[in-house]
């Protein structure tokens, strides 16, 4: 499963740092920050289709993370309980847009608020993987990212999105062929 | 395209399954011939694996700059420590609670006039040093009023004279008229309680302003209003207490006051960020 591979990247020595960090200990938390803040800013960057949202979205991760980790009990690894937090206030961020978001079809694979890579919309003959993402409709972008990137379980999909598995499978499939097109293959 | 066992458009349809490894074994007998004889689709299968192959292996992004900083700040609010809170409960013992009852009573048997008029001309004989305002609580965008009220009240509350609750509530825990938590105190120690309270308040009022423009803008006016409702009952507290030094009632309010205010810029420095 493509989870536990990404999930790998955990570093040694974070149990130290969470316990500390859970004390109230801010060092310890930073060392956790500098640890794995790519991850999660990729996380949320490429969930949300945008650099700065993702930048903004990190900081909430880390801010919840900090509120939260009292609560972790190691029963998994730290890396991984991370990376799920980071999911929820992915969507819950989502959630929050509400009214906002709703005004914009999501089918729309052509809305010009994701900006992943800085460049003008897609328009380019080619493009890279990343720019490719971005450009997708927020629904089968979430599920990709989730699924081809992150490694879930179409059935964690359907868990985290409120969305049933198979809408889950249909919305990965229509996300691969968008991305075939976009990248000409 | 067709061949003698699947056509292109039943391909396209079990594809999902196919690429998920989910299919009957007899479908993907005939998916695996159709694709060793359509060219089309042979390709479509490559290209979609290899999407799949380059998203799982993509590398991490990196921000852009140091988010630390701003998480920093976001978590830094400090709290206000135990021992320096006003002990809030102790105040509300049951005794007090009679007395407070009972002085009701008394006040509806027709001599609120006469309490009422000794009341309010006996802090001013007091002895009683208001401070001047001095609590850190600077006025930004989200202050909208308490700054403009006399801030010491707590240090005014505690240095009072005799008011009529330390003789009521009898002989133990009590020095001199004036209940023993307070009578303990250090004669600044309220006044340092405030200005925890300032310094507090302060900080979270520069995170939360700093961190306006990334909230929603209804969530925005809501925090603002009813920072102003809590700015104004913290105003009428002060005012009260400038009157009434020992009202222990008027401190616990300030008090209670106080801590909404940290507890609600404490929330609002917490939220998360929305478009």
């Amino acid at each position: 499963m493509q989870a536990a591979s990404n999930a790998v990247r955990v570093p040694m020595g974070d149990s130290t740092d969470v316990a500390l960090a859970a004390g109230g200990d801010r060092q310890a938390f930073e060392r956790l920050y500098r640890t794995h803040a790519n991850r999660v800013y990729s996380l949320c960057t490429r969930m949300s289709g945008s650099r700065s949202k993702g930048e903004e979205l990190t900081q909430d991760v880390f801010v919840r993370t900090w509120e939260k980790l009292p609560q972790f009990r190691g029963e998994s690894a730290f890396s991984t309980w991370l990376h799920r937090l980071a999911v929820n206030v992915v969507l819950n961020a989502r959630k929050t847009e509400g009214t906002q978001a709703s005004r914009t079809d999501e089918s729309d694979v052509g809305d010009e608020r994701w900006d992943v890579a800085g460049h003008a919309p897609m328009h380019i003959e080619r493009m890279d993987l990343t720019d490719a993402i971005a450009k997708l409709p927020a629904g089968a972008r979430r599920v990709f990212v989730l699924h081809d990137v992150e490694g879930f379980k179409h059935e964690e999909i359907a868990e985290l999105c409120g969305i049933t598995s198979g809408g889950s499978k249909a919305q990965l499939h229509r996300a691969r062929l968008l991305l075939r097109e976009a990248l000409e293959r | 395209m067709t061949n003698s066992n699947m056509t292109c458009e039943a391909f396209d349809a079990a594809l999902p399954d196919y690429l998920e490894g989910t299919l009957d074994e007899s479908i993907r007998a005939s998916v695996e011939m159709h694709l060793r004889e359509c060219v089309r689709c042979a390709g479509l299968v490559r290209d979609l694996e290899n999407i799949r192959e380059e998203a799982a292996a993509l590398p991490d992004l990196v921000p852009s700059k140091d988010l630390w900083k701003g998480i920093e700040a976001r978590i830094a609010a400090p709290v206000i420590p135990l021992t320096a809170r006003p002990e809030r409960k102790r105040r509300f013992a049951p005794a007090w609670m009679g007395i407070a009852a009972a002085a009701l009573v008394v006040s509806t048997a027709g001599i609120t006039y006469t309490l009422t008029s000794r009341s309010l001309t006996k802090p001013e004989s007091r002895p009683v040093a208001v401070a001047p305002s001095k609590t850190g609580e600077t006025q930004t965008p989200l202050d909208t009023g308490s700054a403009t009220q006399p801030s010491n009240a707590i240090a005014a509350a505690s240095t009072g004279g005799s008011g009529s609750l330390p003789e009521t509530r009898g002989a133990s825990g009590q020095r001199g008229g004036v209940p023993a938590s307070l009578a303990s105190q250090p004669q600044n120690e309220p006044s340092h309680s405030d200005a925890v309270y300032g310094e507090e308040i302060e900080m979270l009022q520069r995170v939360v302003s700093e961190r306006k423009t990334l909230l929603d803008s209804s969530t925005v006016a809501i925090i603002e209003k009813n920072l102003q409702i809590i700015d104004a009952a913290i105003a009428q507290s002060r005012a009260a207490l400038a009157k009434d030094p020992a009202s222990m009632l008027l401190s616990d309010q300030l008090t209670h006051a106080l801590d909404k205010k940290v507890e609600l810029l404490r929330t609002a420095a917490l939220l998360p960020s929305s478009t």
